[in-house]
């Protein structure tokens, strides 16, 4: 053995001795799970605290409020516009089926009086028709 | 309302009403407008184009009434009707019946039934108008003797389309083939005595 080998094997040992496996303590992974959520709890009330800060200046609070009022009245009109050009078509269409049903039940009346009409009227004679009395 | 609606409604009404005047071919005269204080019963439809075509947007294409009803009015250009029901007979003029009926005496329209019946009083007079051997308008007057209604059909009507009816609303499938206005005027079925 050289006088070099001689002085490794103290480090070598103290090498060995801090890298060797060592088990870890009771509940460690527990903690680590832990502390990992906190953090993560942490970080979202922080972002949502930024976000929702924007409302904490009245001007910006009132115009979100403004806008929203402007869109929920926008949409009511248009609803109520919509239902009303509903009920104004079908009342429409009411009436156009109204005429075509008279124009129709009149129609009906005169075909009617004029079928009367043929019905009383006596049969030509055909005998009078003949080619011969034509000419 | 403002103050500048109030008087730009009126006008509008004022500039709209000769408008529709034009597109009816029937002008009832004032004997007749005044029979609705008689009447116990109005009906008065005044239907221009862009009213039927936005009416005939919601007919269904389910009900097959109204699909042929759509068919029917999609080329018209309007549809004027005019009932009145009264309680008691004589309620209207036969001079004013008689003055709406002349207004169709003319070369392009064709009376294509009149009944006279002297038996019930029921007079029907049926009259087609005839553009370029087309029909394009229809007239019909049914003076009973409780009831008179003033038809006004504006528009090319086609033959079939007509017969078409006779299955719907309780329209005759009348016999009608237009080859031109004379053919049409003998049409006529004169009177029942």
């Amino acid at each position: 053995m050289t006088e070099s080998n001689k002085n490794l094997n103290p480090l070598e040992e103290s090498l060995r001795n801090a890298l060797r496996r060592e088990d870890a303590p009771e509940g460690f992974v527990l903690k680590v799970l832990a502390r990992a959520e906190q953090q993560n709890i942490a970080a979202n009330d922080a972002q949502r605290t930024s976000w929702l800060s924007i409302f904490s200046q009245p001007l910006l609070r009132w115009s979100a409020v403004a806008a929203v009022t402007i869109c929920l009245v926008i949409g009511g009109i248009y609803y109520r516009n919509l239902q009303r050009q509903r009920a104004e078509g079908e009342a429409a269409k009411q009436q156009l089926m109204l005429a075509l049903r008279i124009a129709g039940s009149k129609l009906q009346l005169a075909k009617e009086k004029v079928n009367e009409i043929n019905t009383s009227r006596p049969e030509p004679q055909l005998q009078n028709r003949s080619p011969r009395s034509r000419s | 309302m403002s103050t500048l609606t109030r008087k730009l409604v009126p006008l509008i009404l004022l500039l709209a009403f000769p408008a529709i005047l034009r597109a009816q071919d029937m002008k009832l005269p004032p004997g007749v407008e005044k029979l609705a204080s008689k009447a116990k019963e109005t009906v008065e439809v005044n239907m221009d184009g862009p009213m039927l075509h936005w009416a005939s947007k919601f007919l269904s294409a389910e009900d097959p009434e109204e699909r042929k009803a759509a068919k029917l009015v999609a080329n018209l250009k309007g549809i004027y009707v005019r009932s009145y029901e009264f309680s008691d007979e004589g309620a209207y003029s036969a001079a004013d019946v008689e003055e709406v009926r002349a207004q169709f005496r003319s070369p392009e329209w064709s009376r294509v039934v009149g009944v006279r019946s002297e038996r019930d009083g029921d007079n029907v007079d049926i009259f087609f108008k005839l553009e370029n051997e087309k029909m394009a308008g229809i007239v019909i007057i049914s003076a009973e003797a409780k009831e008179l209604t003033f038809v006004n059909i504006v528009g090319p009507l086609e033959v079939d389309q007509l017969a078409d009816l006779g299955g719907e609303f309780g329209i005759p499938k009348l016999k009608t083939k237009p080859q031109s206005s004379k053919p049409m005027a003998k049409a006529d079925k004169g009177e029942q005595k």
